[in-house]
């Protein structure tokens, strides 16, 4: 344990990308933690000063047309994006790490199919198809986030194959199946667990993809109407003229996008060993 | 005889933003026509980045100072127009990884016709397939390689197409850096045996730059042995190989054989490399040489003249008190 | 090279079949009536009912949906909209013209400006320009496209006033001519602009990358050896190298073209395609979505077959393997 505590210390003095990744979402959880405190008023409250200017009222960024506080209600919705951004990419990773593993692992006719149907999830246009689906069964936030988890496990499973692949022609592998530990241990033993990392940095960076498409989907008026999200905040900003509602929004959406970006290019950084250190 | 190469203290710096690593130091030697001369040294020792400084190759922002006379023209200050109608027409040479020494992307064929119409723009297509011809079968290679891609090729063949390219205007002077380390065994004696048949019939001057002995031994009629940067030793093959005077070249042959690669030379002879960003004020090899004396570390030993031809730059060669 | 054509064009068909009869499940498995939405809240007369069901072939066995409509879409009929009460296909083709004249537009100003940027700031690593592009790139692809397209009018139609936010065309001003033409190229300025920022960086990053790479390749000190001058090693080996993913990447953003512009069509209710999956989802309008996916995917197989083949053109080592 202490070792990999030593290693995560490390890691973070020697990847700028990572060490800003971790100090960002150090941020963001707090922000969680501390919501109701920063908050200065209540987002869901439908307060009497309609389309105010930002420092108008005692309104730190203004309000919506319906008297919500825009600042508040800005910090209620990293609530929103953490949420959808580690529920729909646990879904995702996992299904792409175990039908990746399977393909990559067992090879011979399962390989083909997995690898056949990956290609096409990989030329369906996700977004279309999340969109539909969401329309179609309702738009509140758990759809949203199993149904984007659904959809966008391709490139995971895609990575996790080509590990698999490369993992099962190694010594430690083949001397376990010498022993006789049969094919389904060695997969969850030795096969998954070694194959994850890539997967790890790639599925925090769909964490990122996530949030986006969520955003997207709020913005054509998919969203969960019970939530306050970011990309609704944009979408209520583009119906009214007042230009405070959807920029502060998008602005925090960037910001959290980034700060996953950067997480999942230093994970990719510091758990890939051909990766020479002290890079930018 | 006529010396065709003369290189006078010739130093080679890299910079970078934080450091500066001097790669060769003060390095002299002299070629003559028809010679063929084997560099060695482990990795780190220069070698390449010698002949990479011969050809004007070197990155952007190295600092390059001393002399390199190609037939009474200095090669590191004429200009580049001058050095551009020197190089392949006159000098040319042959690189490590053949597998990526020529475009993937482009067949052979017009890969040959570029390289040959640097120099002479208005040769026909055909004439240069029939000169290319020529130099494939000398290498030994079909005809039908002319039309093919890299791809389509093995390790070997590619390597034998550079050497042919490198033939395409008869160069008085052949570089090979590494050419055959990246083959196997079996090919690289057969491709070492089809250079030395050549030379008997062109007329060429070689510089073989390798970390095997057993490649000079057999294709080499001198020898220069670097280390760190610095020239330890030069002379007649048949006088280093059989009488080292430098101790570096004494434990070079310790490992010699040296079939498993470059950076297994020197285990021999223990201690590392030194750190060449350093300016090292003694001989380089005194902290690893057995035969170290105080004056070793405190001053640097110049080149002195062993045998007939040879030099071995080591305090102990002074007066022939050591070696024999 | 055939059998290779023929395994991605079969791999294709695939695709294809998988999505048609993904799509028709899902839509109906979907819970919701689209004869209640059809017929309005207040009545719910039985016979009316049967008749809107029997007229849109509701009442029939599954199976016999499934392959009648998959029997239609084989022929180009693609249904008839519930809300329009148009055929399908007939709906898509008017539209699809405005989406490909703003993605195509976007698409190649994206893909010159990408690419030349990339290569002069391979060749100029580290200057001033290249650390700008490199920092705004990563910020331009945190940035949700229909935000920026929020933006950008807000400051040059809302604030600035200088140009029109909405439509292809001005509607009222009834222009023809060459007064028409540049009517449509104001109003094409912002979504352009939007998608052309939104894409741009994505090539300016590969094209930038793949030329650094292959500038340290091996063979390329083989070529400066030989004597050959810079723009001769870069303009013939350099760059036919270095293009390669570009290609790819353009291939995938030709394929993806008509779902990639929807949001900003929206953003800038240009009547093209994502504005009518718009008002298809608000409405339930069924055949509608499910036609307008089909033909999304159809362009996106269609195209990816067409991007391999070319690849495979441009990189002899693909064709053997």
């Amino acid at each position: 344990m202490k070792r990999i505590w030593d290693k995560f210390v490390d890691s973070i003095k020697c990847d700028y990308q990572f060490r800003t990744g971790i100090i960002g979402l150090a941020f963001l959880l707090l922000i969680v933690v501390l919501g109701p405190v920063i908050a200065t008023h209540d987002p869901y409250f439908y307060g009497p000063d309609s389309l105010a200017a930002p420092g108008e009222a005692g309104h730190l960024l203004g309000t919506n047309h319906m008297g919500q506080d825009i600042f508040s209600m800005l910090v209620y919705g990293v609530r929103t994006s953490l949420l959808v951004a580690i529920t729909a990419s646990m879904i995702s990773g996992i299904l792409g790490v175990v039908i990746g593993g399977i393909g990559g692992y067992f090879g011979g006719k399962i390989d083909v199919i997995v690898s056949e149907i990956i290609n096409i999830f990989l030329m369906i246009p996700t977004f279309f198809l999340i969109m539909l689906i969401v329309s179609l069964f309702g738009s509140n936030i758990m759809n949203v986030m199993i149904v984007i988890g659904l959809t966008t496990w391709s490139s995971n499973a895609k990575l996790m194959r080509a590990q698999a692949l490369s993992l099962r022609e190694r010594t430690f592998v083949k001397s376990a199946i010498a022993l006789g530990e049969t094919k389904l241990q060695v997969l969850f033993k030795y096969i998954l667990p070694n194959g994850i990392f890539p997967v790890v940095a790639n599925t925090t960076r769909g964490m990122a993809g996530a949030i986006l498409t969520e955003a997207s989907l709020s913005f054509l008026g998919l969203g969960d109407p019970n939530i306050i999200s970011w990309g609704q905040m944009i979408y209520q900003g583009k119906q009214q003229t007042s230009w405070w509602i959807s920029t502060f929004s998008g602005i925090a959406i960037i910001l959290t996008v980034i700060i996953f970006y950067m997480l999942g290019d230093g994970l990719n950084h510091v758990l890939n060993p051909k990766y020479k250190k002290g890079g930018k | 005889m006529e010396h065709i190469l003369v290189v006078k203290n010739l130093s080679v710096t890299y910079v970078n933003k934080n450091r500066r690593v001097m790669a060769v130091r003060d390095v002299s030697f002299d070629i003559d026509k028809g010679d063929s001369l084997g560099i060695v040294g482990e990795s780190g020792s220069g070698k390449s980045t010698l002949a990479m400084a011969l050809l004007r190759l070197h990155p952007d922002g190295t600092k390059i100072t001393g002399e390199a006379f190609f037939e009474g023209k200095n090669l590191l200050t004429i200009s580049n127009e001058e050095m551009n109608d020197i190089r392949w027409t006159k000098i040319a040479v042959v690189f490590q990884k053949a597998m990526n020494s020529l475009s993937a992307v482009h067949r052979i064929s017009e890969q040959i016709e570029d390289i040959y119409r640097v120099h002479c723009p208005q040769t026909s297509s055909e004439e240069i397939k029939k000169r290319a011809l020529e130099l494939l079968k000398l290498v030994n290679l079909p005809d039908r390689v002319y039309r093919l891609y890299p791809h389509e090729m093995s390790g070997g063949m590619l390597q034998r197409v550079a050497i042919a390219i490198s033939l395409l205007h008869s160069p008085q002077l052949l570089i090979f850096d590494e050419a055959t380390t990246a083959l196997d065994v079996v090919t690289q004696g057969q491709i070492l045996r089809e250079i030395v048949e050549m030379e008997k019939t062109l007329s060429t001057t070689r510089i073989m730059i390798t970390h095997d002995m057993s490649v000079v031994a057999t294709t080499c009629n001198k020898v220069a042995v670097m280390y760190a940067g610095e020239l330890m030793e030069f002379g007649l093959v048949k006088d280093v190989l059989t009488h080292p005077h430098h101790p570096y070249t004494q434990g070079l042959q310790g490992s010699f054989p040296s079939l498993k690669g470059e950076n297994n030379i020197l285990t021999s002879i223990p201690g590392f490399l030194p750190d060449l960003s350093k300016e090292c004020k003694g001989c380089v090899f005194a902290p690893r040489c057995s035969h170290a004396t105080e004056r070793c570390f405190m001053e640097k030993p110049p080149m002195i003249s062993v045998g007939e031809t040879g030099g071995a730059a080591c305090w102990l060669c002074e007066g022939e008190k050591y070696g024999k | 090279m055939t059998k290779f054509v023929l395994r991605r064009i079969l791999s294709g068909i695939l695709t294809v079949l998988i999505v048609f009869t993904m799509n028709f499940l899902l839509v109906k498995s979907a819970p919701g009536d689209p004869i209640r939405s059809l017929m309005g809240k207040e009545t719910d007369d039985p016979a009316l009912r049967a008749a809107l069901e029997e007229k849109w072939g509701l009442n029939r066995p599954l199976h016999e949906q499934y392959f009648n409509y998959l029997e239609n879409a084989l022929r180009g009929d693609l249904g008839t909209s519930i809300t329009y009460n148009r055929p399908v296909d007939q709906m898509i083709k008017e539209r699809v013209a405005a989406t490909l004249l703003l993605g195509l537009t976007a698409l190649i100003i994206a893909f010159i400006v990408g690419t030349i940027l990339g290569i002069f700031c391979a060749r100029h690593d580290g200057s001033f320009l290249d650390s700008i592009l490199s920092t705004s790139s990563y910020a331009a692809d945190a940035m949700p496209s229909f935000w920026l397209g929020l933006m950008l009018i807000i400051i040059f139609a809302t604030k600035l006033n200088l140009l029109p936010s909405h439509g292809m065309y001005d509607v009222r001003a009834g222009y023809t001519g060459l007064q028409y033409v540049l009517d449509v190229l104001s109003h094409l300025v912002l979504p352009c602009l939007t998608l052309v920022l939104i894409t741009m960086p994505g090539y300016f990053r590969i094209t930038k990358s793949s030329v650094l790479q292959v500038t340290n390749e091996d063979f390329i000190t083989t070529m400066r050896a030989t004597g050959m001058s810079e723009r001769k090693i870069f303009n013939k080996y350099i760059f036919r190298n270095a293009i390669l993913p570009t290609v790819t990447m353009l291939g995938i953003s030709v394929a993806f073209l008509l779902t990639g512009v929807s949001l900003i069509e929206i953003v800038f209710s240009w009547p093209g395609i994502g504005s009518l999956t718009l008002t298809a989802i608000t409405q339930r309008d069924y055949p509608t979505l499910m036609g307008i996916y089909l033909v999304m995917n159809l362009s996106v197989v269609v195209v990816m077959i067409i991007t391999d083949i070319l690849y495979a053109f441009l990189d002899p080592r693909i064709r053997y393997e």
